[in-house]
């Protein structure tokens, strides 16, 4: 007998047709979506040919303005981003620790931080920032409490994520050495994930920045309340200004936390 | 002393692990146990100091007893008893220096284990463990840095730092080249006889168990098949414990 005879190769398996259903699925849906929300190419091109018309409003921008009036929004935005990027992640460190089921002293624990952290996480940083308004006032304060949130639940997610697969070994290790719960937790899994704790940490300083430039907009601090008051009056050349130096200082911050973040992890 | 009584270990799923295991073991015993993969020698380890839990016998160690021990007695037994890993278990990115003192946490308030400030008296304990290994030069060196055999060692030195009465270990060279296995098998052996630390080893390779072994546990599926001098060990208690003859791949020598 040959070898082929003996072998026995297996069948090619069946080419399924999902795949092609699911692809003519997604287009349809696009399509009556697009038609929902009336999306209109048509109509874009029209616009775009008002642009000559369209521009002149932004163009040049107001930079003598912006000299006298961007500088204090733009640091209270800096601060708003820091302070809540540092409370929110220190905030967030155990709370991660609970959150996962390697390093959670409990089931319970597990589960109500776990809870708690995804709902909060379901509700967007800008409504947070309308929420603490309310309850404290117009101003930069309500601002930082919606930011130290918003930086909470994200880093919440990413650490308990990353937490969760880490090398379970040294912890055993741990235990298996007598160690309390807590000691053990800080001796062998924090090392495994403190770079990526302040990498995410810078990360969240980007978008906390991102996010309170526009926090003003609900009356919440930074230099998001120029963009509201400017637009109010239909200074879209003010407007262009403050635009500009938010697009620059945010790819600023951004460039360097890239470097920083490549570097560590 | 060492008593298992009557131990059977069930886990969830129904799979007996251990079943009906009586053994006694002295102190500064030098014990190999032998079995397939599943036979229940990790399981043996781990009921020794409550990783797993179980259920039904006693086991005590210098008469106190593991089972149904609270866990703060827990604790206070398991600070007495070392662990090496197979797979060394070591905190890789971090210094050998905190690695060993990690076998020294349940002996200080967790304010400074969480701080990292380590009283001297505690780091000369971690030091006299890295010498007894022979690798003191590498206290300050990453983990990660080391080779397959250094970890290993920085693992028992661990164990050592815990001052403890009793040393498991739990495959300790089945990640190891042959060489290696020899350099870590004549430390624990060197630590046993100079230190009198009660010392179970769990072993795959029957060559590693007859060059170093003295008194040979043999299991098979959770039962005790064999227990005596690794010297009158004949194909027959082989054949028994492994279920069928000797071949090479039972022989480390032969893996490479």
């Amino acid at each position: 007998m040959s070898a082929e005879a003996q072998s026995t190769r297996p069948a090619p398996p069946k080419k399924s047709v999902k795949p092609y259903l699911i692809t003519i699925a997604i287009i349809g849906f696009t399509i009556f979506a697009a038609q929902q929300v009336g999306f209109s190419i048509a109509e874009l091109g029209s616009n775009l040919a008002n642009a000559r018309e369209f521009l002149a409003k932004f163009w040049p921008p107001d930079w003598e303005w912006a000299r006298e009036e961007v500088p204090g929004p733009l640091i209270e935005t800096f601060q708003i981003a820091i302070l809540a990027a540092i409370i929110g992640c220190l905030v967030a460190l155990p709370m991660a620790f609970w959150a996962s089921r390697l390093t959670s002293p409990n089931r319970w624990f597990y589960y109500i931080v776990k809870s708690f952290l995804n709902v909060i996480r379901t509700i967007p940083d800008i409504f947070w920032a309308m929420l603490f308004v309310v309850a404290v006032g117009f101003g930069a304060f309500a601002g930082t409490l919606a930011l130290i949130i918003f930086s909470l639940s994200i880093m919440g997610k990413l650490l308990s994520e990353t937490i969760d697969s880490v090398d379970p070994g040294p912890l055993e290790a741990a235990k298996a050495s007598g160690a309390r719960h807590t000691p053990a937790v800080r001796s062998s899994v924090m090392p495994q994930v403190l770079p990526n704790y302040v990498a995410y940490g810078l990360y969240i300083f980007e978008l906390d920045i991102r996010a309170s430039t526009v926090l003003g907009i609900v009356g919440a601090g930074g230099i998001g309340r120029l963009l509201e008051a400017q637009r109010a009056f239909f200074r879209f050349d003010r407007i262009m200004a403050v635009v500009i130096i938010i697009f620059i200082v945010v790819f600023a911050i951004e460039q360097v936390s890239v470097y920083v973040r490549r570097r560590l992890v | 002393m060492i008593e298992f009584r009557n131990v059977s270990v069930i886990y969830r799923g129904g799979v007996k692990a251990l079943q009906n295991i009586d053994l006694t073991i002295g102190d500064g015993e030098f014990v190999v146990i032998v079995g397939l993969s599943g036979a229940g020698k990790s399981t043996l380890l781990r009921a020794l100091n409550g990783l797993v839990p179980v259920t039904e016998g006693s086991i005590k160690i210098d008469g106190r007893e593991v089972v149904g021990a609270s866990s703060r007695e827990l604790r206070e037994i398991r600070s007495e008893i070392g662990m090496i890993f197979q797979t060394f278990n070591l905190v890789l990115r971090t210094s050998v220096l905190n690695n060993v003192l990690m076998g020294r946490l349940s002996k200080v308030p967790l304010w400074r284990s969480t701080l990292g400030i380590w009283p001297d008296e505690h780091k000369e304990i971690a030091f006299q463990s890295l010498e007894r290994v022979g690798i003191v030069e590498k206290t300050y060196v990453r983990a990660s840095d080391l080779s397959g055999g250094q970890q290993q060692r920085v693992g028992i030195a661990r164990g050592l730092a815990q001052e403890p009465k009793v040393l498991l270990a739990d495959e300790p060279v089945a990640s190891l080249d042959p060489v290696t296995s020899h350099v870590v098998m004549r430390d624990l052996q060197r630590i046993n006889q100079e230190m009198g630390i009660t010392t179970l080893i769990n072993l795959h390779f029957l060559d590693l168990a007859r060059a170093y072994g003295e008194r040979m546990i043999g299991l098979r599926e959770g039962k005790l098949i064999y227990d005596g001098n690794i010297a009158d060990v004949d194909d027959r208690t082989f054949r028994e414990i492994y279920g069928r003859a000797i071949t090479p791949d039972d022989i480390k020598e032969s893996q490479q």
